[in-house]
């Protein structure tokens, strides 16, 4: 149908444009720590788009909720390896940035 | 925390719950397979030990999920990490970069074990936080831009977790203003 068609387009071109903003705050953002929410937050939302897209058009009720699956995978690992990654540099005390002015 | 505040908020029984992790795990592989019947042996092989799995990894006596918590929790969960998505991106394209991040210090009302490790998960995907350490019963914060993040926020999402797992969380220990 060309409605869902639509739909899915619009999901991947938007899915693809956090995946830009994301990349653009990692090489933005000041040190480890903000670029962890870079990767954390808006990579996650891309690629919650791109998923949602791409159910629109799957072959059947499964192969959605196995790209569903795979979105709530990559949540759960980015999420833990954010943590890891703020953790192991905390722990080796690098001291997080602290902006410019109050 | 007492056994007794758990049992309470009891939903699955043990029985129940081993029918509900063999029609889950079930589900699952009907997802991985794409729908094939023809993979069904494997599938019953998988599914058997996948259940023996969990129950020795994550006894059913700590499975303790309230559904309506749950789907509270979930649609709180998505807006806040659309939410997320959508701040930090506005902030990684403004022109000028103007961030004041801070770490913050959030004293743990919920109980040791899964409640803590979803918190500390869930933060890292909402506006503005990425959990950055769990010492004793303190769960240390980073935040992006102090503006964006009050202690109320944290601790909404805690309230969140605690009533996914149908606990009760004291309201004098942790206390607010705990932070800056």
């Amino acid at each position: 149908m060309i409605l869902t068609e639509l739909a899915s387009t619009v999901l991947l071109l938007a899915g693809g444009a956090f995946f830009l903003a994301g990349t653009v705050g990692l090489m933005r953002f000041p040190d480890v720590y903000c670029r962890l929410h870079a990767l954390a937050k808006v990579d996650n939302l891309g690629l919650g788009l791109v998923v949602l897209g791409l159910m629109l058009r799957a072959d059947g009720l499964a192969q959605a909720l196995k790209l569903g699956l795979v979105w709530l995978l990559a949540l759960a690992a980015s999420a833990t390896v954010a943590y890891l990654v703020a953790r192991r540099a905390l722990r080796r005390g690098i001291a997080p940035w602290r902006g410019e002015g109050p | 925390m007492p056994d007794s505040e758990h049992r309470r908020s009891a939903i699955l029984r043990p029985g129940f719950s081993s029918l509900l992790s063999v029609a889950l795990f079930g589900g699952l592989w009907w997802v991985l397979a794409e729908g094939a019947w023809r993979a069904w042996g494997v599938g019953a092989v998988t599914v058997i030990a996948a259940v023996a799995a969990s129950h020795l990894l994550w006894p059913p006596r700590v499975a303790r999920v309230s559904p309506v918590g749950l789907a509270a929790f979930l649609f709180f969960f998505l807006w806040q990490s659309l939410r997320g998505g959508l701040v930090v991106a506005a902030l990684a394209l403004r022109p000028r970069l103007r961030l004041r991040p801070d770490l913050h210090e959030l004293d743990l009302r919920l109980p040791p074990g899964p409640a803590r490790v979803l918190l500390a998960d869930a933060l890292s995907l909402m506006p503005g936080t990425v959990s950055a350490g769990l010492a004793g019963d303190t769960l240390t914060v980073h935040l992006l831009d102090r503006g964006l993040v009050t202690e109320a926020d944290l601790r909404q999402a805690e309230g969140k977790v605690a009533a996914l797992f149908g606990l009760k969380l004291s309201a004098g220990e942790g206390g607010e203003g705990a932070g800056d």
